[in-house]
Protein backbone atom coordinates (compact mmCIF):
# COMPACT_ATOMS: atom_id res chain seq x y z
CA UNK A 1 0.00 0.00 0.00
CA UNK A 2 1.75 3.13 -0.94
CA UNK A 3 -1.34 5.56 -1.19
CA UNK A 4 -0.41 8.91 -0.50
CA UNK A 5 -2.70 10.60 2.04
CA UNK A 6 -3.00 14.50 2.63
CA UNK A 7 -1.75 15.28 5.90
CA UNK A 8 -2.16 18.93 7.27
CA UNK A 9 -0.28 19.82 10.01
CA UNK A 10 -1.83 22.36 12.97
CA UNK A 11 -0.13 24.09 15.39
CA UNK A 12 -2.36 26.19 17.81
CA UNK A 13 -0.81 29.59 17.09
CA UNK A 14 -2.12 29.17 13.48
CA UNK A 15 1.10 27.98 11.38
CA UNK A 16 -0.82 25.16 8.97
CA UNK A 17 1.73 22.57 7.13
CA UNK A 18 0.32 20.26 4.33
CA UNK A 19 2.06 17.03 3.83
CA UNK A 20 1.99 14.51 1.26
CA UNK A 21 2.44 11.18 3.01
CA UNK A 22 2.93 7.82 1.48
CA UNK A 23 1.25 4.79 3.75
CA UNK A 24 4.23 3.24 3.94
CA UNK A 25 5.79 6.84 5.99
CA UNK A 26 5.24 8.03 9.29
CA UNK A 27 4.04 12.00 9.84
CA UNK A 28 7.47 12.36 11.37
CA UNK A 29 9.19 11.16 8.57
CA UNK A 30 7.04 13.10 5.84
CA UNK A 31 7.34 16.11 7.90
CA UNK A 32 11.40 15.56 8.11
CA UNK A 33 11.59 15.27 4.36
CA UNK A 34 9.41 18.26 4.06
CA UNK A 35 11.52 20.10 6.32
CA UNK A 36 9.17 20.75 8.86
CA UNK A 37 10.54 20.21 12.71
CA UNK A 38 8.68 18.80 14.76
CA UNK A 39 9.00 17.69 18.30
CA UNK A 40 10.15 14.14 18.78
CA UNK A 41 12.63 12.34 21.23
CA UNK A 42 13.07 8.17 21.53
CA UNK A 43 11.15 7.88 17.86
CA UNK A 44 10.41 4.00 19.09
CA UNK A 45 7.16 5.04 20.63
CA UNK A 46 7.87 5.17 24.10
CA UNK A 47 8.17 8.57 25.29
CA UNK A 48 5.55 10.70 23.53
CA UNK A 49 7.45 13.62 22.88
CA UNK A 50 6.45 13.96 19.54
CA UNK A 51 2.66 13.33 20.53
CA UNK A 52 -0.19 14.73 18.05
CA UNK A 53 -3.76 14.44 18.41
CA UNK A 54 -6.01 13.34 15.34
CA UNK A 55 -8.52 16.05 14.37
CA UNK A 56 -10.02 14.06 11.42
CA UNK A 57 -8.85 10.94 9.47
CA UNK A 58 -6.75 7.99 11.05
CA UNK A 59 -3.98 6.98 11.36
CA UNK A 60 -2.40 3.62 12.37
CA UNK A 61 0.72 2.46 14.82
CA UNK A 62 3.81 0.94 13.65
CA UNK A 63 4.36 -0.57 16.73
CA UNK A 64 2.53 -0.09 20.23
CA UNK A 65 2.44 3.08 20.82
CA UNK A 66 3.31 2.78 24.95
CA UNK A 67 3.52 6.34 26.02
CA UNK A 68 0.05 6.26 25.18
CA UNK A 69 -2.88 4.84 27.78
CA UNK A 70 -6.09 3.86 26.37
CA UNK A 71 -7.37 7.17 27.33
CA UNK A 72 -5.06 8.98 25.23
CA UNK A 73 -5.49 6.99 22.54
CA UNK A 74 -9.78 7.27 22.58
CA UNK A 75 -9.20 11.11 22.16
CA UNK A 76 -7.15 11.09 19.59
CA UNK A 77 -3.97 11.10 20.38
CA UNK A 78 -1.16 9.83 17.93
CA UNK A 79 2.69 9.09 18.36
CA UNK A 80 3.72 10.69 14.99
CA UNK A 81 6.84 9.14 15.22
CA UNK A 82 5.32 5.50 14.22
CA UNK A 83 1.71 6.71 13.41
CA UNK A 84 1.43 6.25 9.43
CA UNK A 85 -2.17 7.93 7.72
CA UNK A 86 -4.72 5.86 6.79
CA UNK A 87 -7.09 8.84 5.19
CA UNK A 88 -6.43 12.10 4.89
CA UNK A 89 -5.84 13.40 8.00
CA UNK A 90 -5.73 17.10 10.03
CA UNK A 91 -3.22 16.63 13.15
CA UNK A 92 -2.56 19.20 15.93
CA UNK A 93 1.03 19.66 16.48
CA UNK A 94 3.59 21.40 18.82
CA UNK A 95 4.09 20.96 22.62
CA UNK A 96 0.72 18.65 22.45
CA UNK A 97 2.20 16.29 24.97
CA UNK A 98 1.63 18.40 27.58
CA UNK A 99 -2.00 17.31 27.47
CA UNK A 100 -1.69 14.01 28.35
CA UNK A 101 -0.80 14.42 31.99
CA UNK A 102 -1.99 16.97 34.21
CA UNK A 103 -0.66 18.39 37.68
CA UNK A 104 -2.33 15.95 40.00
CA UNK A 105 -1.98 17.96 42.95
CA UNK A 106 -3.42 21.71 41.25
CA UNK B 1 44.08 8.46 19.46
CA UNK B 2 42.22 8.83 22.70
CA UNK B 3 44.19 9.10 25.69
CA UNK B 4 42.07 6.72 27.26
CA UNK B 5 43.52 4.15 24.80
CA UNK B 6 47.43 4.00 25.67
CA UNK B 7 47.93 2.56 29.47
CA UNK B 8 50.15 0.30 29.41
CA UNK B 9 49.48 -3.09 29.58
CA UNK B 10 51.95 -3.40 33.24
CA UNK B 11 49.29 -1.25 34.52
CA UNK B 12 46.32 -2.78 34.21
CA UNK B 13 47.16 -5.06 37.13
CA UNK B 14 45.18 -2.86 39.08
CA UNK B 15 46.79 -4.35 42.04
CA UNK B 16 45.85 -0.94 44.84
CA UNK B 17 48.97 1.51 45.34
CA UNK B 18 48.90 4.68 46.10
CA UNK B 19 51.30 6.14 43.40
CA UNK B 20 48.70 8.72 41.37
CA UNK B 21 50.07 8.98 38.03
CA UNK B 22 46.36 8.98 36.66
CA UNK B 23 43.52 11.29 36.04
CA UNK B 24 42.32 13.06 39.27
CA UNK B 25 43.18 13.22 42.77
CA UNK B 26 45.08 10.66 44.95
CA UNK B 27 42.33 11.34 48.11
CA UNK B 28 38.91 13.46 48.31
CA UNK B 29 41.44 15.82 50.93
CA UNK B 30 43.79 16.09 48.14
CA UNK B 31 41.08 17.14 45.39
CA UNK B 32 40.40 19.74 48.06
CA UNK B 33 44.31 21.37 48.50
CA UNK B 34 45.36 20.49 44.74
CA UNK B 35 42.23 21.89 42.82
CA UNK B 36 42.06 25.56 41.62
CA UNK B 37 38.73 27.13 42.06
CA UNK B 38 36.52 25.94 39.14
CA UNK B 39 36.54 28.81 36.14
CA UNK B 40 34.20 26.94 33.77
CA UNK B 41 31.34 24.97 34.11
CA UNK B 42 29.88 22.40 31.53
CA UNK B 43 25.98 22.54 31.54
CA UNK B 44 23.07 20.23 29.73
CA UNK B 45 21.10 22.44 27.39
CA UNK B 46 17.82 21.37 26.04
CA UNK B 47 15.67 22.14 23.32
CA UNK B 48 13.65 18.68 22.88
CA UNK B 49 10.00 18.96 23.35
CA UNK B 50 9.64 22.61 22.28
CA UNK B 51 8.86 23.94 18.82
CA UNK B 52 12.82 25.31 18.72
CA UNK B 53 14.15 23.38 15.80
CA UNK B 54 17.56 23.17 17.50
CA UNK B 55 19.54 20.43 18.98
CA UNK B 56 19.63 20.00 22.56
CA UNK B 57 23.91 21.03 23.46
CA UNK B 58 26.81 20.83 25.94
CA UNK B 59 27.27 24.53 27.60
CA UNK B 60 30.62 26.05 28.10
CA UNK B 61 29.48 28.51 31.31
CA UNK B 62 31.92 31.07 32.36
CA UNK B 63 32.24 30.83 36.09
CA UNK B 64 35.56 33.11 37.03
CA UNK B 65 35.06 35.89 38.76
CA UNK B 66 37.40 38.16 37.14
CA UNK B 67 36.72 37.20 33.74
CA UNK B 68 34.62 39.55 32.18
CA UNK B 69 32.17 36.84 30.49
CA UNK B 70 31.19 35.57 33.98
CA UNK B 71 27.85 34.29 34.28
CA UNK B 72 27.88 33.85 30.57
CA UNK B 73 27.41 30.63 28.00
CA UNK B 74 30.63 31.12 26.03
CA UNK B 75 30.40 28.15 24.14
CA UNK B 76 28.17 26.19 23.10
CA UNK B 77 28.55 22.56 21.67
CA UNK B 78 25.53 21.00 19.69
CA UNK B 79 24.50 17.59 19.25
CA UNK B 80 23.97 16.40 15.71
CA UNK B 81 20.05 15.09 15.66
CA UNK B 82 17.25 16.72 17.89
CA UNK B 83 15.07 15.17 20.41
CA UNK B 84 17.81 13.79 22.67
CA UNK B 85 17.12 15.23 25.82
CA UNK B 86 20.61 15.88 27.12
CA UNK B 87 20.69 15.20 30.85
CA UNK B 88 22.82 13.47 32.98
CA UNK B 89 26.57 13.01 31.57
CA UNK B 90 30.27 12.29 32.96
CA UNK B 91 33.93 11.95 31.97
CA UNK B 92 36.07 8.66 30.94
CA UNK B 93 38.06 8.85 33.73
CA UNK B 94 38.25 10.36 37.62
CA UNK B 95 40.46 9.47 40.41
CA UNK B 96 39.00 6.03 40.45
CA UNK B 97 41.46 5.67 37.54
CA UNK B 98 44.42 8.30 39.62
CA UNK B 99 46.76 4.97 39.61
CA UNK B 100 46.40 4.36 35.69
CA UNK B 101 48.92 6.25 34.40
CA UNK B 102 48.25 7.47 30.69
CA UNK B 103 44.77 7.66 31.26
CA UNK B 104 43.16 11.27 31.30
CA UNK B 105 40.23 12.83 32.75
CA UNK B 106 39.75 14.26 28.60
CA UNK B 107 36.42 12.86 27.20
CA UNK B 108 33.03 14.11 28.42
CA UNK B 109 30.09 11.03 27.74
CA UNK B 110 27.26 13.02 26.91
CA UNK B 111 24.04 10.44 26.75
CA UNK B 112 20.46 11.31 25.31
CA UNK B 113 17.87 10.08 27.98
CA UNK B 114 14.98 10.01 25.15
CA UNK B 115 17.24 9.24 21.93
CA UNK B 116 19.45 6.69 23.79
CA UNK B 117 22.31 8.85 21.81
CA UNK B 118 25.46 8.92 23.31
CA UNK B 119 27.76 11.15 22.60
CA UNK B 120 31.47 11.47 23.27
CA UNK B 121 32.97 14.86 23.56
CA UNK B 122 36.80 15.54 23.71
CA UNK B 123 37.34 18.52 26.09
CA UNK B 124 41.14 18.71 25.69
CA UNK B 125 40.76 22.35 25.02
CA UNK B 126 38.56 22.67 28.34
CA UNK B 127 36.98 26.04 26.40
CA UNK B 128 36.71 23.92 23.12
CA UNK B 129 34.95 20.96 23.25
CA UNK B 130 34.63 19.00 20.19
CA UNK B 131 31.89 16.45 19.56
CA UNK B 132 34.19 13.60 18.19
CA UNK B 133 32.03 10.53 18.35
CA UNK B 134 28.47 8.77 18.81
CA UNK B 135 27.04 5.84 19.58
CA UNK B 136 23.54 5.78 17.89
CA UNK B 137 20.59 3.89 18.97
CA UNK B 138 20.55 0.76 17.29
CA UNK B 139 23.77 0.24 18.53
CA UNK B 140 22.27 0.41 22.53
CA UNK B 141 18.65 -1.29 21.18
CA UNK B 142 20.70 -4.23 19.96
CA UNK B 143 21.83 -5.03 23.76
CA UNK B 144 18.29 -4.43 24.80
CA UNK B 145 18.62 -1.50 26.59
CA UNK B 146 17.38 2.45 26.37
CA UNK B 147 17.13 5.73 27.98
CA UNK B 148 20.43 6.08 29.48
CA UNK B 149 21.02 7.61 32.43
CA UNK B 150 23.92 8.02 35.00
CA UNK B 151 27.39 7.89 33.61
CA UNK B 152 30.27 6.85 36.06
CA UNK B 153 33.88 5.85 35.01
CA UNK B 154 35.32 2.77 36.61
CA UNK B 155 38.66 1.73 37.52
CA UNK B 156 40.14 0.10 34.62
CA UNK B 157 39.38 3.11 32.16
CA UNK B 158 35.80 1.80 30.98
CA UNK B 159 32.23 3.43 31.41
CA UNK B 160 29.55 2.45 32.77
CA UNK B 161 26.13 3.72 32.17
CA UNK B 162 22.26 3.10 34.03
CA UNK B 163 19.95 2.55 31.52
CA UNK B 164 16.19 2.77 32.24
CA UNK B 165 14.81 -0.05 29.98
CA UNK B 166 15.00 -2.61 27.44
CA UNK B 167 14.59 -1.71 23.74
CA UNK B 168 11.34 -0.90 23.87
CA UNK B 169 11.20 1.76 26.69
CA UNK B 170 9.74 -0.99 29.31
CA UNK B 171 11.38 -2.87 32.23
CA UNK B 172 13.90 -4.23 33.36
CA UNK B 173 17.09 -1.81 32.70
CA UNK B 174 20.68 -2.64 33.01
CA UNK B 175 23.74 -1.11 32.91
CA UNK B 176 26.27 -0.57 29.88
CA UNK B 177 29.67 -0.63 29.73
CA UNK B 178 31.54 1.59 26.94
CA UNK B 179 35.48 0.14 26.52
CA UNK B 180 38.24 2.84 26.34
CA UNK B 181 37.73 3.45 22.33
CA UNK B 182 34.22 4.30 23.34
CA UNK B 183 32.79 1.39 22.03
CA UNK B 184 30.20 -0.48 23.17
CA UNK B 185 31.82 -3.90 24.92
CA UNK B 186 28.49 -5.12 26.37
CA UNK B 187 25.97 -5.32 29.38
CA UNK B 188 27.29 -4.92 32.91
CA UNK B 189 25.18 -7.05 34.58
CA UNK B 190 23.36 -10.34 34.13
CA UNK B 191 19.75 -9.36 32.82
CA UNK B 192 17.28 -9.04 35.03
CA UNK B 193 19.32 -8.58 37.76
CA UNK B 194 16.99 -5.57 38.53
CA UNK B 195 13.84 -4.34 37.10
CA UNK B 196 13.70 -0.45 37.50
CA UNK B 197 16.74 1.39 37.54
CA UNK B 198 17.66 4.93 37.99
CA UNK B 199 21.40 6.51 39.83
CA UNK B 200 24.48 4.20 40.54
CA UNK B 201 27.42 4.87 42.72
CA UNK B 202 29.78 2.78 43.62
CA UNK B 203 32.49 2.16 46.61
CA UNK B 204 35.05 -0.38 45.17
CA UNK B 205 37.05 -0.46 48.51
CA UNK B 206 34.00 -1.88 49.89
CA UNK B 207 33.34 -3.90 46.75
CA UNK B 208 29.77 -2.44 46.58
CA UNK B 209 27.75 -0.60 44.53
CA UNK B 210 24.31 1.16 45.08
CA UNK B 211 21.70 1.50 42.17
CA UNK B 212 17.98 3.15 42.72
CA UNK B 213 15.04 3.20 40.64
CA UNK B 214 12.65 5.46 38.68
CA UNK B 215 9.97 3.69 36.62
CA UNK B 216 10.30 2.28 33.12
CA UNK B 217 10.76 5.28 30.58
CA UNK B 218 7.29 4.65 28.90
CA UNK B 219 6.02 5.58 32.30
CA UNK B 220 8.41 8.15 33.27
CA UNK B 221 8.90 10.04 29.69
CA UNK B 222 5.30 11.08 29.26
CA UNK B 223 5.04 12.67 32.40
CA UNK B 224 4.15 12.09 35.62
CA UNK B 225 0.84 10.32 36.13
CA UNK B 226 -0.76 9.67 39.71
CA UNK B 227 -2.42 6.85 38.37
CA UNK B 228 0.93 5.21 37.45
CA UNK B 229 1.79 5.50 41.28
CA UNK B 230 -1.44 4.01 42.55
CA UNK B 231 -0.17 1.23 39.85
CA UNK B 232 2.96 0.62 41.21
CA UNK B 233 5.27 1.52 38.68
CA UNK B 234 7.59 3.97 40.29
CA UNK B 235 10.16 2.22 42.19
CA UNK B 236 11.13 2.58 46.24
CA UNK B 237 13.88 -0.50 46.59
CA UNK B 238 17.53 0.14 46.35
CA UNK B 239 19.54 -2.26 45.51
CA UNK B 240 23.53 -3.17 46.70
CA UNK B 241 25.05 -4.90 44.08
CA UNK B 242 28.23 -6.77 44.93
CA UNK B 243 31.14 -4.59 42.59
CA UNK B 244 32.89 -7.72 41.64
CA UNK B 245 30.24 -10.51 41.28
CA UNK B 246 28.25 -7.92 39.50
CA UNK B 247 24.80 -9.54 41.21
CA UNK B 248 22.79 -7.60 43.64
CA UNK B 249 23.20 -8.83 47.13
CA UNK B 250 20.64 -7.03 49.04
CA UNK B 251 17.46 -5.36 48.33
CA UNK B 252 15.61 -2.98 50.36
CA UNK B 253 12.37 -1.54 50.27
CA UNK B 254 12.03 1.91 51.45
CA UNK B 255 8.10 1.85 51.50
CA UNK B 256 5.53 4.75 51.46
CA UNK B 257 8.04 6.79 52.61
CA UNK B 258 11.21 6.51 49.94
CA UNK B 259 8.74 6.58 47.09
CA UNK B 260 10.98 7.09 44.19
CA UNK B 261 14.61 7.02 45.51
CA UNK B 262 16.94 9.03 42.61
CA UNK B 263 20.12 10.18 43.16
CA UNK B 264 22.35 8.48 45.61
CA UNK B 265 25.61 9.16 46.86
CA UNK B 266 27.99 7.26 48.78
CA UNK B 267 30.27 9.69 51.05
CA UNK B 268 33.83 10.23 49.10
CA UNK B 269 36.09 8.68 51.92
CA UNK B 270 37.01 5.28 50.15
CA UNK B 271 37.09 3.49 53.63
CA UNK B 272 32.88 4.64 54.15
CA UNK B 273 30.30 2.67 54.31
CA UNK B 274 27.73 5.56 54.48
CA UNK B 275 25.75 7.48 52.38
CA UNK B 276 22.31 8.87 51.56
CA UNK B 277 19.48 9.09 48.46
CA UNK B 278 16.59 11.17 48.16
CA UNK B 279 13.31 9.75 47.97
CA UNK B 280 11.88 12.20 45.34
CA UNK B 281 8.16 11.63 45.85
CA UNK B 282 7.89 11.46 48.98
CA UNK B 283 10.02 13.86 49.71
CA UNK B 284 12.91 12.36 52.31
CA UNK B 285 16.32 11.80 52.28
CA UNK B 286 17.64 8.09 53.66
CA UNK B 287 21.05 7.78 55.23
CA UNK B 288 21.54 4.18 54.50
CA UNK B 289 25.03 2.46 56.29
CA UNK B 290 26.32 -0.94 56.21
CA UNK B 291 25.47 -2.39 59.71
CA UNK B 292 29.14 -4.46 61.07
CA UNK B 293 26.45 -5.78 64.04
CA UNK B 294 23.94 -7.49 61.22
CA UNK B 295 26.19 -9.54 59.33
CA UNK B 296 27.36 -6.40 57.20
CA UNK B 297 23.81 -5.90 55.64
CA UNK B 298 22.70 -2.63 54.91
CA UNK B 299 20.43 -0.99 56.67
CA UNK B 300 18.56 2.72 55.20
CA UNK B 301 17.06 5.02 57.50
CA UNK B 302 14.48 7.96 56.72
CA UNK B 303 16.71 11.00 58.46
CA UNK B 304 15.24 14.44 56.98
CA UNK B 305 11.54 14.68 56.22
CA UNK B 306 9.82 17.57 53.90
CA UNK B 307 6.62 18.70 55.05
CA UNK B 308 4.31 18.66 52.56
CA UNK B 309 3.01 22.69 52.05
CA UNK B 310 0.04 24.01 51.27
CA UNK B 311 -0.51 26.18 48.58
CA UNK B 312 -3.36 28.88 47.75
CA UNK B 313 -3.84 28.22 44.07
CA UNK B 314 -2.80 24.07 44.58
CA UNK B 315 -5.44 21.71 45.38
CA UNK B 316 -3.51 19.22 47.43
CA UNK B 317 -0.47 20.15 49.27
CA UNK B 318 2.43 20.64 47.63
CA UNK B 319 5.08 17.96 48.38
CA UNK B 320 8.93 19.43 48.11
CA UNK B 321 10.16 16.92 45.53
CA UNK B 322 13.94 16.33 46.18
CA UNK B 323 15.35 15.53 43.02
CA UNK B 324 18.70 16.12 43.70
CA UNK B 325 21.38 15.59 46.55
CA UNK B 326 25.50 15.82 46.90
CA UNK B 327 27.52 15.55 49.32
CA UNK B 328 30.84 18.17 49.89
CA UNK B 329 34.44 16.31 49.45
CA UNK B 330 34.96 16.43 52.71
CA UNK B 331 32.04 14.90 53.45
CA UNK B 332 30.67 17.03 56.61
CA UNK B 333 27.73 18.45 54.11
CA UNK B 334 24.57 17.33 52.34
CA UNK B 335 23.31 19.79 49.80
CA UNK B 336 19.82 19.00 48.60
CA UNK B 337 17.12 20.50 46.40
CA UNK B 338 13.03 20.52 47.04
CA UNK B 339 12.54 21.13 43.56
CA UNK B 340 8.56 21.79 44.26
CA UNK B 341 9.18 24.05 47.19
CA UNK B 342 11.68 26.31 45.86
CA UNK B 343 14.65 25.56 48.30
CA UNK B 344 17.91 24.77 48.58
CA UNK B 345 19.33 23.04 51.88
CA UNK B 346 22.82 22.81 53.12
CA UNK B 347 23.01 19.96 56.45
CA UNK B 348 25.98 19.08 58.63
CA UNK B 349 26.36 15.31 58.47
CA UNK B 350 29.24 15.13 60.74
CA UNK B 351 27.22 12.16 62.23
CA UNK B 352 25.50 10.87 59.06
CA UNK B 353 22.28 9.02 61.20
CA UNK B 354 21.46 12.81 62.56
CA UNK B 355 21.82 15.53 60.35
CA UNK B 356 21.26 18.95 61.21
CA UNK B 357 20.01 21.68 58.76
CA UNK B 358 22.79 24.61 58.77
CA UNK B 359 21.26 26.89 56.33
CA UNK B 360 18.49 27.19 53.39
CA UNK B 361 17.97 29.59 50.56
CA UNK B 362 15.03 30.22 48.97
CA UNK B 363 15.05 30.91 45.38
CA UNK B 364 12.24 30.30 42.95
CA UNK B 365 9.82 27.77 43.01
CA UNK B 366 6.28 27.73 44.74
CA UNK B 367 7.00 29.01 47.49
CA UNK B 368 10.13 31.23 47.10
CA UNK B 369 10.63 35.04 45.28
CA UNK B 370 10.33 34.52 41.64
CA UNK B 371 13.13 37.15 41.18
CA UNK B 372 15.72 36.08 43.81
CA UNK B 373 18.19 38.31 42.88
CA UNK B 374 16.96 42.29 42.56
CA UNK B 375 17.18 43.18 38.82
CA UNK B 376 17.87 40.39 37.50
CA UNK B 377 15.05 38.01 35.33
CA UNK B 378 12.36 35.90 36.88
CA UNK B 379 13.23 31.88 37.71
CA UNK B 380 10.95 29.33 36.81
CA UNK B 381 11.64 26.48 38.15
CA UNK B 382 12.65 25.34 41.36
CA UNK B 383 16.53 24.96 42.75
CA UNK B 384 17.35 21.46 40.84
CA UNK B 385 20.63 20.16 39.78
CA UNK B 386 23.48 20.96 42.23
CA UNK B 387 27.26 21.25 41.67
CA UNK B 388 29.60 21.82 44.65
CA UNK B 389 33.21 23.10 44.12
CA UNK B 390 35.76 21.00 45.16
CA UNK B 391 36.61 23.28 48.19
CA UNK B 392 33.24 23.08 49.25
CA UNK B 393 32.82 27.39 48.68
CA UNK B 394 30.81 27.49 46.13
CA UNK B 395 27.22 25.50 45.00
CA UNK B 396 25.73 26.12 41.94
CA UNK B 397 22.32 24.64 40.93
CA UNK B 398 19.91 24.83 37.59
CA UNK B 399 16.35 24.62 37.24
CA UNK B 400 15.05 21.82 35.19
CA UNK B 401 13.68 18.38 36.27
CA UNK B 402 12.78 16.91 32.78
CA UNK B 403 11.00 18.30 29.75
CA UNK B 404 7.95 16.66 29.88
CA UNK B 405 7.66 16.59 34.18
CA UNK B 406 8.56 20.69 33.50
CA UNK B 407 5.28 21.24 32.00
CA UNK B 408 3.24 19.74 34.44
CA UNK B 409 4.66 21.38 37.31
CA UNK B 410 6.56 24.70 35.81
CA UNK B 411 4.86 25.14 32.62
CA UNK B 412 6.51 28.47 31.81
CA UNK B 413 9.96 27.06 32.03
CA UNK B 414 10.39 26.03 28.73
CA UNK B 415 9.68 29.29 26.71
CA UNK B 416 11.62 31.36 29.42
CA UNK B 417 14.24 29.04 29.92
CA UNK B 418 16.23 27.94 32.75
CA UNK B 419 18.47 29.45 34.76
CA UNK B 420 21.81 28.73 36.52
CA UNK B 421 22.46 30.05 40.16
CA UNK B 422 25.43 30.14 42.87
CA UNK B 423 25.65 30.38 46.25
CA UNK B 424 28.61 31.11 48.29
CA UNK B 425 29.31 28.70 50.93
CA UNK B 426 31.48 28.87 54.36
CA UNK B 427 32.07 25.76 55.36
CA UNK B 428 33.35 26.67 58.32
CA UNK B 429 30.45 28.26 59.92
CA UNK B 430 27.77 26.33 57.74
CA UNK B 431 26.27 28.87 55.60
CA UNK B 432 25.23 30.05 52.62
CA UNK B 433 24.61 33.14 50.56
CA UNK B 434 22.93 33.70 47.43
CA UNK B 435 25.55 35.42 44.68
CA UNK B 436 23.69 38.70 43.69
CA UNK B 437 26.51 38.89 40.29
CA UNK B 438 25.74 35.30 39.19
CA UNK B 439 22.95 34.32 37.03
CA UNK B 440 22.84 32.41 33.72
CA UNK B 441 20.13 33.14 31.60
CA UNK B 442 19.25 29.80 29.55
CA UNK B 443 16.18 32.37 28.14
CA UNK B 444 18.93 33.96 26.31
CA UNK B 445 20.34 31.32 23.63
CA UNK B 446 20.55 32.06 19.97
CA UNK B 447 18.30 29.20 19.08
CA UNK B 448 15.44 30.59 21.13
CA UNK B 449 15.20 29.59 25.51
CA UNK B 450 16.54 26.37 26.53
CA UNK B 451 16.66 24.33 29.66
CA UNK B 452 19.56 23.30 31.34
CA UNK B 453 20.51 20.28 33.62
CA UNK B 454 22.98 18.80 35.59
CA UNK B 455 26.46 20.70 35.45
CA UNK B 456 29.99 19.35 35.44
CA UNK B 457 33.47 20.92 36.16
CA UNK B 458 36.53 20.14 33.76
CA UNK B 459 38.99 19.33 36.63
CA UNK B 460 36.47 16.43 39.14
CA UNK B 461 33.12 17.44 41.14
CA UNK B 462 31.62 16.35 44.16
CA UNK B 463 28.92 14.12 42.19
CA UNK B 464 31.57 11.24 39.75
CA UNK B 465 34.75 11.44 41.59
CA UNK B 466 35.36 8.08 43.45
CA UNK B 467 38.09 6.89 44.96
CA UNK B 468 39.89 3.29 44.87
Amino acid sequence: MTDAHRVVLAWDEGRVEALSVPADETVLEAAGRAGVALPVGCRTGACGTCTGRVLAGSVEHRRPPRALKGRHLAAGYALLCIAEPRADCRIRVGGVLSDLVENPWK
Amino acid sequence: MSDAESPDADVRGDDYDHDHRGPGYSTPQAAIEESDPERLAYVMGLYVGTDVDAPDFLAVVDVDPDSESYGEVVDRVEMPDRGDELHHFGWNACSSSCHMDGLERRHLIVPGQRSSRIHVIDAEDRRDPELTEVVEPEEVFDYDLSAPHTVHCIPDGEIMISMLGDADGELPGGFLLLNDDFEIEGRWDPPGEIDMNYDFWYQPRQNVMVSTEWAAPETYYPGFDLEDVEAGKYGRRLHFWDWTEKEVEQTIDLGEEGMIPLEVRFLHSPVSTHGFVGAALSSNVFHFYEDSADGGRYRAEKVIDVEDREHEDWDMPVPGLVTDLLVSMDDRYLFFSNWLHGDVRMYDVSDPANPRLADRIWAGGHFGPSHPIDGKREVVGGPQMLQLSLDGERLYWTTSLFSSWDEQFYPGEGEKGSVMLKADVDPRRGTMELDGDFLVDFGEMPAGPARAHEIRWPDGDCTSDVWQ
